[in-house]
């Protein structure tokens, strides 16, 4: 796995250039190009009742989004690194899903939206869709959240948010592509953590010999974990929680002062992951970090 | 600016609850303040309902009569229909002059027509005009905009692949599937199936701003005529009585218009295509074989003509929902209706919706500012019913012979949505031929005493659709996916003088002299 060329879609929201230069700290991981992606939703110009397509407006927002790009192309030149610029009209992650194809990237970078009434951060339906569809990983970006602890409610920048990746494993082969994407942020990562937690429900009914040696293949595995970053000259921790899965990753990324969760995305159980959303849906859902979800 | 508009809505509230005031106390609505004037329904209305409970109407009349319909034609002004002219002013005007502003507002128009008509209306005449708002809204809104949701999701989820060469004969036979699909699966359904492939196939082609236009003439609206599935207006028609295979009579007509815009369409086409010097062996484009995604869609689209097809056959008596009787026949019919949309959608891979270009924007737009027609166009449609006896006696008196109809409708069809107006007319001739009978009693015989006045409506309103960008929903669709494919298309009025005046208004003459004379 590598991360040389990448997407990065934007609407223009507040803290989108800093949420761009945050993801140029990866030039250092070996990231060569960056593809600046915004789509003009169909909505916005097209079915005017009655009417017909706004082309003036069309062209209007496509001028106006290409002199933003160029301002920020400045900045990513400055950083040694190559641009595209894609815009286009259409239906937001069928457009986003097509450049991603058609650019052969790496990674997808999309937004979260700020922190709403219902104080977590928003996970829009189309961020969680293209979570679900993309072959390529995603990576969720929070630049400037506000969440809810049990201090209140505070706010949090997240501006260097590959040095110290956590990963939550569930053992699963995408789990295991997680622990590659890991490797391949080589020279960013300052060190890593690596987590998995036993739920609840699969102990249910065991006795404690049972768990104690649940406990003890889950360590065995984690240590692996860990040995394989160290070859990598990449410091890492291990964490195995027993409880419910996605409080308890989000307890471990705070504790261990993690500065992104990377899940593996699993393609089982998508009916129920469509209609409910899985454990990294979740997570990326309500996470004050960046989430990286590897397909 | 808001302040401004604030006052604006203010002062047409005022003078629409004076004047509604006046004419309720014509009827006797208005009286002293007493207890009762409170409760939503007045004394008379009371008195009123007492009688219709010892004595009952049938089911249908029920619900006119309840709400004292025939009075309620008679005693409101002709300035009470100011409302639903200006929600369809709106409609044609806004789009050409302030497009940004209309994209962007048009739910607040619509509710702002609504308000100005609802309102007043409802304070002015109480638990009366409570009851059409819910009438209207029940009975027809609710129904309409389930059978549109539900031919759009379910043929949205129908898509077409494959390379198609745009010549002469291949683009007729496309425009001729789409003609004859339009009854099955709705315009609307039909146009959004056939549109891209259309365009994709002549993409080569120089020339394309005509095809669209044709595409919009035969796939967007005549093609539509046959069934009460085909176009809004002839499903109104069914909501209030016509029977469903009653439309095919206006197969002739339908033919004869077909015929006529392909036979003009393959001339025209011909004569560009050797123009632009394309013949079969200048395109070297790799061909794709066709093939159809998603078309266990036709599965459903079959449900869907069965739900009301049943809904026309059945009787299961009547519900009240909110003091509305409704066929218990026609719930299922929506609920059902309702259960192939969602059953589309969850069978159809989103892949193909994305690849159709899917957006719910269209019929969202459609459910909003129909909202707005369809409370708006109470008072006019309760001074039709009133015939001789309401304030449009005149127009009533001037539309007489089919042809009247036929071009009446038409007319008004093609600047105003065709539905409100199919309506419009439809009880224009019930008030017309069968003055102060319940409808359930005056549309048989509209079916068969005078069964050429009703052609002539239905032909005129689903026809004329065709005339301009605004006359019918589809319209805007096509013109949209086409310029957002690169095909330039005329103006509002180049569309009109240029297309409908040439084609369109040939045609309808030579109909007429056929069939309405």
């Amino acid at each position: 796995m590598k991360f040389e060329r990448v997407l990065f879609h934007t609407q223009f929201r507040e803290y989108a250039f800093n949420s761009l230069k945050a993801l140029l700290h990866l030039k250092k991981a070996g990231l060569k190009e960056v593809v600046l992606v915004y789509i003009i939703p169909r909505e916005d110009v097209g079915f005017v009742p009655y009417g017909g397509y706004l082309k003036d407006a069309e062209k209007r927002i496509h001028a106006e989004a290409e002199s933003h790009f160029k301002d920020w192309q400045k900045a990513i030149h400055n950083a040694g690194i190559r641009s595209v610029i894609r815009i286009k009209s259409g239906i937001l992650n069928a457009c986003i899903l097509k450049i991603a194809e058609e650019e052969k990237v790496d990674l997808i970078v999309t937004g979260a939206k700020k922190r709403t009434t219902l104080e977590k951060i928003y996970v829009g339906s189309h961020i969680l869709d293209i979570l679900r569809r993309s072959q390529v990983p995603v990576l969720m970006g929070k630049y400037m959240v506000e969440f809810e602890s049990d201090e209140g409610i505070l706010s949090r920048k997240n501006s260097r948010i590959f040095e110290r990746p956590l990963l939550a494993t569930d053992w699963s082969d995408p789990s295991e592509r997680g622990l590659s994407a890991i490797r391949a942020l080589k020279g960013v990562v300052k060190s890593a953590v690596v987590t998995h937690v036993v739920d609840s429900k699969l102990i249910k009914g065991m006795d404690s010999s049972q768990i104690a040696e649940l406990e003890k293949e889950s360590n065995r595995r984690l240590a692996a974990y860990r040995e394989r970053l160290r070859k990598e000259t990449m410091p890492a921790e291990i964490h195995l929680a027993i409880g419910k899965s996605v409080p308890e990753i989000l307890r471990i990324s705070r504790e261990t002062e993690a500065t992104l969760i990377i899940m593996g995305k699993t393609g089982k159980d998508w009916i129920e992951q469509y209609w409910l959303g899985g454990v990294s849906h979740r997570v990326a859902e309500l996470s004050e970090l960046p989430v990286l979800l590897v397909p | 600016m808001r302040a401004s508009c604030l006052a604006a809505v203010l002062i047409l509230l005022d003078i629409f609850l004076v004047s509604f005031t006046a004419s309720a106390s014509k009827m006797g609505l208005v009286h002293e303040t007493t207890a009762s004037e409170a409760a939503p329904i007045t004394q008379r209305d009371a008195t009123h309902l007492q009688a219709v409970e010892d004595h009952p109407p049938p089911e249908h009349e029920k619900t006119h009569a309840q709400s004292g319909h025939v009075n309620l034609g008679e005693v409101l002004p002709i300035w009470s229909c100011i409302p639903f002219i200006g929600m369809l002013l709106s409609i044609a005007l806004f789009p050409l002059l302030l497009p940004e502003f209309w994209h962007h507002h048009f739910g607040k128009v619509s509710a702002f027509w609504a308000v100005c008509m609802g309102l007043p209306f409802v304070i002015a005449f109480k638990g009366v005009a409570l009851h059409e708002i819910l009438h209207i809204i029940l009975a027809d809104y609710v129904p309409f905009i389930i059978l549109l949701w539900s031919l759009f999701t379910v043929s949205g989820g129908i898509l077409l692949r494959g390379s198609l060469r745009g010549t002469p004969v291949v683009n007729t036979v496309i425009l001729a599937i789409g003609t004859l699909l339009a009854s099955w699966m709705g315009t609307t359904g039909a146009a959004m199936l056939l549109i891209r492939p259309f365009l994709k196939a002549n993409k080569h082609r120089k020339n394309r701003t005509f095809m669209v236009v044709f595409f919009i003439f035969l796939v967007a609206n005549v093609g539509g005529s046959l069934t009460p599935l085909g176009d809004p207006p002839l499903f109104l028609g069914f909501l209030h009585g016509v029977s469903f295979f009653w439309t095919l009579k206006i197969f002739p007509q339908m033919l004869l218009v077909s015929v006529l815009l392909l036979m003009a369409y393959f001339i025209m086409d011909t004569y560009f295509y050797r123009r632009e010097g394309l013949s079969a062996k200048t395109l070297d484009e790799k061909k794709e074989p066709l093939r159809l995604e998603g078309y266990h869609n036709f599965l459903f689209l079959l449900g869907i003509i069965g739900c009301v097809l049943f809904s026309g056959i059945v009787d299961w008596g009547e519900i009240s929902t909110l003091g509305i009787h409704r066929a218990v026949q026609d719930w299922v019919r929506d609920g059902l209706l309702i259960l192939m949309g969602v059953l589309s959608m969850m069978t159809t891979s989103i892949r193909v919706r994305e690849d159709n270009d899917f957006s719910w924007a269209p019929i969202i737009e459609v459910a909003y500012l129909f909202m707005g027609i369809f409370i708006t166009m109470i008072p006019c449609l309760s001074i039709l019913k009133a015939g001789s006896t309401g304030a449009l006696a005149a127009l009533i008196n001037s539309v007489q012979k089919p042809y009247h109809y036929f071009w009446m409708t038409g007319a008004l069809s093609s600047f105003l949505d065709n539905a409100p107006t199919y309506l419009t007319f439809f009880n224009t001739a019930i008030g017309s031929f069968f003055s102060g009978m319940p409808e359930v009693e005056a549309v048989p015989l509209l079916m068969t005493e005078k069964s050429i006045y009703l052609a002539a409506i239905s032909a005129g309103s689903v026809f004329f659709g065709s005339v301009s960008y605004i006359g019918n929903a589809p319209n805007f669709m096509v013109r949209s996916i086409a310029e957002e494919a690169g095909t330039p298309m005329p103006s509002f009025f180049g569309y009109i003088l240029k297309y409908s005046l040439v084609f369109l208004i040939t045609v309808f003459l030579i109909v007429t002299v056929v069939f309405f004379r």
